[in-house]
């Protein structure tokens, strides 16, 4: 029959149509906003230098959340981004911690110490290969908010000094100065945390924080400098320390369980630490414990014929607690110097990446994209094998969150990041 | 001292059959009507729409089908530029049905062969929502001999057995890499399971129609399922599953339909389906290594309109049209790539073509057409937006004896 053929036939082209009918969602039309990004700096310390698993290498500096924000920029009128990369043949840069082998659910973690990038040592400052090229990405790792503007920094922090021309001793740059030295249209500042960070991770055994009254003064001139040319920026707040897998991932209940696993320790109770103020005495759960102590392996081990820990004559030594009461300090200085960054921030007219309640929500678990996120050593996707720096994955969360603060500030569109691309922890 | 337990949680996704996964294609007629067809003694496909409808065909018959799904979902996650879109892969959903007796008896028989749920999402590996899915494809055939009684020459009751025969291949990337490859996992099982499906055919003296049928729940078991790994790393090995069990609920349909017909040549049809999601609490995999993951559903029962329309131009050609309209089961929150379930507008067409006295065949084209749907899944934390359009066209061949 005509018709049926004619019938099979608009059946036959319906079908080869259907391939292009497509349904479409409609996106936000690309745009700046009211800022402008064509020339973005980042300021700030080892997490926007990309610094994980305890060092700095090529392939942390590869996924720093400035240089992946700076990629998505592109979309709306970002220019390049340069990151003092280490050279390939020394990518391994300062060394770093790796996971070889899980036994059990135990972990070995040994150090990577080949093809580092460093020069040499001078005054107990371990140098690096020095770096020439355009920067962009000023992330130095240790500095302090207290360091930005002290002249001769470079003498003290060898991650810095690789960024400077001249040698050892003859540059004294302050950071501040050097990281403004080209204009710039945009900037992010993430510096504070070493400002209280190295304080806890020492068991609050080590130098005291940075006193709050200089955090607002520094914070204050930092900012002043950075928008004193009209340039619009995001700060960062200071993430908790204190929800950090290397202050949760040995505590008293998992070294309970490794002391009363053994025969000796079968009927051990109590677990006795050294505080930063007073007498030895039990620890409790509010106690904090480092996460190094957990490789040190001193729990048990007798000194003078009293095992370690076990006995309020020989407690876990300060630098591995944190105790209750200096957890409260810390708490509180996180506290203070977050708001200090937040009223600048408002007074300013800057957008703000609270980073103390992103990290505290993922710490705490949650699922991005389908991934399982967690403070959880080693499984949590989130913190890197020191327990404190992020993944690669950690870090896209992060800048998510900067391109969302900035988008929100700014009226930008700047496209986020598709964190299903990186890596957690990398497994033997 | 800091011994890691490290515990294996997949993300499971529903692999439950939302409502885009309950394929309406079990006659080419009723497709082309809006899928409607319960209040009505229309064809075979009876053995499906309404077994008490059976002992009423006017002939012995048997037919068989096929249909082709075009389905075409965009995903756009939130704040981002690029809209990724799900790989073609076109599943054909088949029925087939035979009925025997003799049409002068008040006793037939009927048997169905018939797809009731089935779907088929791929989307690209690398895709944004690679670790919620990358594939599923799932089938479930339903298999079911009949029986009819016209208990009057105005009542037929009629019921049948089913034996479902489910096949279920889901897939996606698992957060662990080795040597810069993305580990996967493919979760494969086959499940067994019976349930029913009967119904009641009325001719009311007004000349209207009615019908009233219900599907029973068929809760597909999974047993020892292969979970199958690649990519991962030799450390992480050990600690992974092999197999595993789980149920899967394919819900209950009650339906209440309703024939009218203004001329001898126009018959048209109304449907209401009432599917019992609501047993679709969660879906819960428990694995062979004591790992289980229990993943909230709070689905709610939902209802499909349907209306549809026939028109027998001459003794060779009929006109078929419908729409329906289909409220999604799944709630906020709970929207996931495999189903990106919406409501959703269906609208159809189809001719039927009769060569010969015996020999016949129907074309239909369904188009449906889902909202769009903007959310973050909270077990996945997957967030954006999906648009999905169906194509969906068919054809099947009856012969009457």
């Amino acid at each position: 029959m005509n018709s049926t053929y004619f019938y099979k036939s608009a059946l036959a082209l319906a079908i080869l149509g259907l391939a292009a009918c497509k349904p479409t969602i409609d996106v936000p039309a690309p745009s700046k906003g009211t800022a402008d990004f064509t020339r973005y700096i980042a300021l700030g310390n080892s997490l926007t230098a990309g610094f994980a698993d305890g060092g700095l290498s090529l392939e942390g500096q590869q996924n720093s959340f400035p240089g992946m924000i700076a990629e998505q920029m592109k979309a709306v009128g970002g220019g390049s981004f340069s990151t003092p990369f280490f050279p390939a043949d020394k990518a391994n840069g300062t060394g770093y911690l790796k996971l070889t082998a899980l036994t059990n659910g135990v972990p070995t973690i040994v150090p990577e110490t080949s093809n580092t990038a460093v020069r040499g040592s001078q005054g107990g400052v371990t140098l690096y290969t020095k770096y020439t090229g355009e920067i962009n990405n000023f992330g130095v790792p240790n500095i302090k908010l207290a360091h930005a503007r002290i002249a001769g920094y470079a003498n003290a922090n060898g991650l810095y000094e690789r960024l400077l021309p001249g040698e050892y001793g003859t540059n004294p740059t302050t950071y501040l100065d050097f990281a403004t030295a080209k204009p710039w249209t945009f900037f992010s500042n993430w510096l504070g945390n070493n400002d209280i960070l190295a304080y806890a991770t020492a068991g609050a055994a080590g130098a005291p924080p940075t006193d709050k009254g200089v955090f607002a003064t520094e914070y204050n001139a930092v900012i002043a400098k950075l928008t004193s040319t009209g340039a619009k920026g995001v700060v960062g707040t200071i993430p908790g320390v204190t929800s950090t897998a290397f202050f949760n991932t040995v505590t008293l209940k998992t070294i309970l369980a490794a002391v009363n696993a053994t025969p000796a320790g079968a009927s051990v109770k109590d677990i006795y630490i050294q505080p930063g103020v007073g007498q030895a005495r039990a620890a409790t759960v509010g106690d904090l414990f480092t996460l190094p102590l957990g490789s040190a392996n001193l729990i048990g081990v007798p000194t003078g014929g009293i095992p370690y820990g076990l006995d309020p004559r020989n407690p876990v030594a300060s630098q591995y607690v944190l105790d209750k009461a200096e957890v409260l300090i810390v708490n509180d200085y996180i506290n203070s110097y977050n708001n200090t960054i937040k009223s600048i921030a408002n007074a300013k007219g800057i957008a703000i990446m609270d980073g103390y309640t992103l990290l505290n929500e993922y710490a705490a678990g949650k699922h991005i994209n389908g991934i399982p996120v967690s403070g959880a050593f080693i499984q949590g996707n989130l913190f890197s094998l020191d327990g404190i720096h992020l993944t690669p994955l950690g870090y896209a969360i992060t800048a998510n969150a900067f391109i969302s603060a900035i988008n929100a500030k700014y009226g930008s569109s700047i496209p986020v990041v598709d964190i299903s691309k990186y890596r957690g922890v990398k497994f033997p | 001292m800091n011994k890691i337990l490290l515990s294996f949680f997949l993300a499971i996704p529903v692999f439950g059959f939302s409502q885009s996964f309950q394929v309406n294609l079990q006659g080419q007629k009723q497709t082309a009507m809006g899928g409607a067809g319960v209040g009505l003694a229309l064809d075979e496909a009876a053995v499906f729409f309404n077994p008490g409808a059976v002992s009423f065909l006017k002939n012995n018959g048997v037919q068989a089908g096929i249909n082709g799904i075009w389905l075409k979902t965009a995903f756009n996650q939130a704040g981002s530029s690029i809209t990724e879109y799900n790989k073609n892969k076109v599943p054909t959903p088949a029925a087939a049905y035979a009925i025997f007796g003799s049409p002068e008896s008040r006793l037939r028989f009927g048997i169905g062969v018939y797809t009731p749920f089935g779907g088929a999402m791929h989307w690209k590996e690398d895709w944004s929502g690679k670790f919620t899915v990358t594939a599923l494809d799932l089938q479930a055939i339903y298999i079911q001999p009949t029986l009819s009684l016209k208990i009057t020459d105005e009542i037929g009751i009629g019921g049948g057995l089913v034996y479902a025969l489910g096949k279920v291949d889901l897939q996606m990337s698992v957060p662990y890499t080795s040597n810069g490859q993305q580990a996967t996992v493919k979760l494969k099982g086959d499940a067994k399971d019976f349930g029913w499906n009967a119904g009641i055919f009325i001719k009311t003296i007004s000349g209207v129609s009615v019908g009233l049928t219900h599907r029973s729940q068929v809760s597909a078991t999974v047993k020892n399922g292969d979970a199958i790994f690649t990519n991962v790393p030799s450390s992480v090995q050990p600690l992974l599953p092999a197999s595993f069990n789980a149920t899967l609920p394919l819900p209950a349909t009650s339906t209440v339909g309703f024939g009218f017909y203004p001329s001898e040549k126009t018959t048209i049809a109304l449907d209401v389906n009432w599917i019992w999601w609501h047993t679709y609490k969660e879906l819960a995999f428990y694995y062979n290594n004591g790992n289980s993951t229990i993943s909230a559903r709070n689905y709610h029962d939902a209802a499909t309109f349907r209306a549809g329309i026939q028109h027998v131009a001459s003794s060779f050609l009929t006109l078929r049209a419908g729409a329906a309209y289909a409220l999604s089961p799944v709630g906020e929150g709970y929207v996931t790539p495999e189903v990106p379930d919406a409501n959703r507008i269906l609208l159809s067409a189809g001719i039927g073509l009769k060569p010969s006295e015996r020999f016949g065949i129907d074309f239909s084209f369904l188009y449906e057409n889902l909202k769009s749907r903007t959310e973050t899944n909270i077990e996945s934390g997957l967030s954006g937006t999906f648009k999905t359009v169906a194509y969906i066209p068919g054809v099947a061949l009856s012969y009457k004896f």
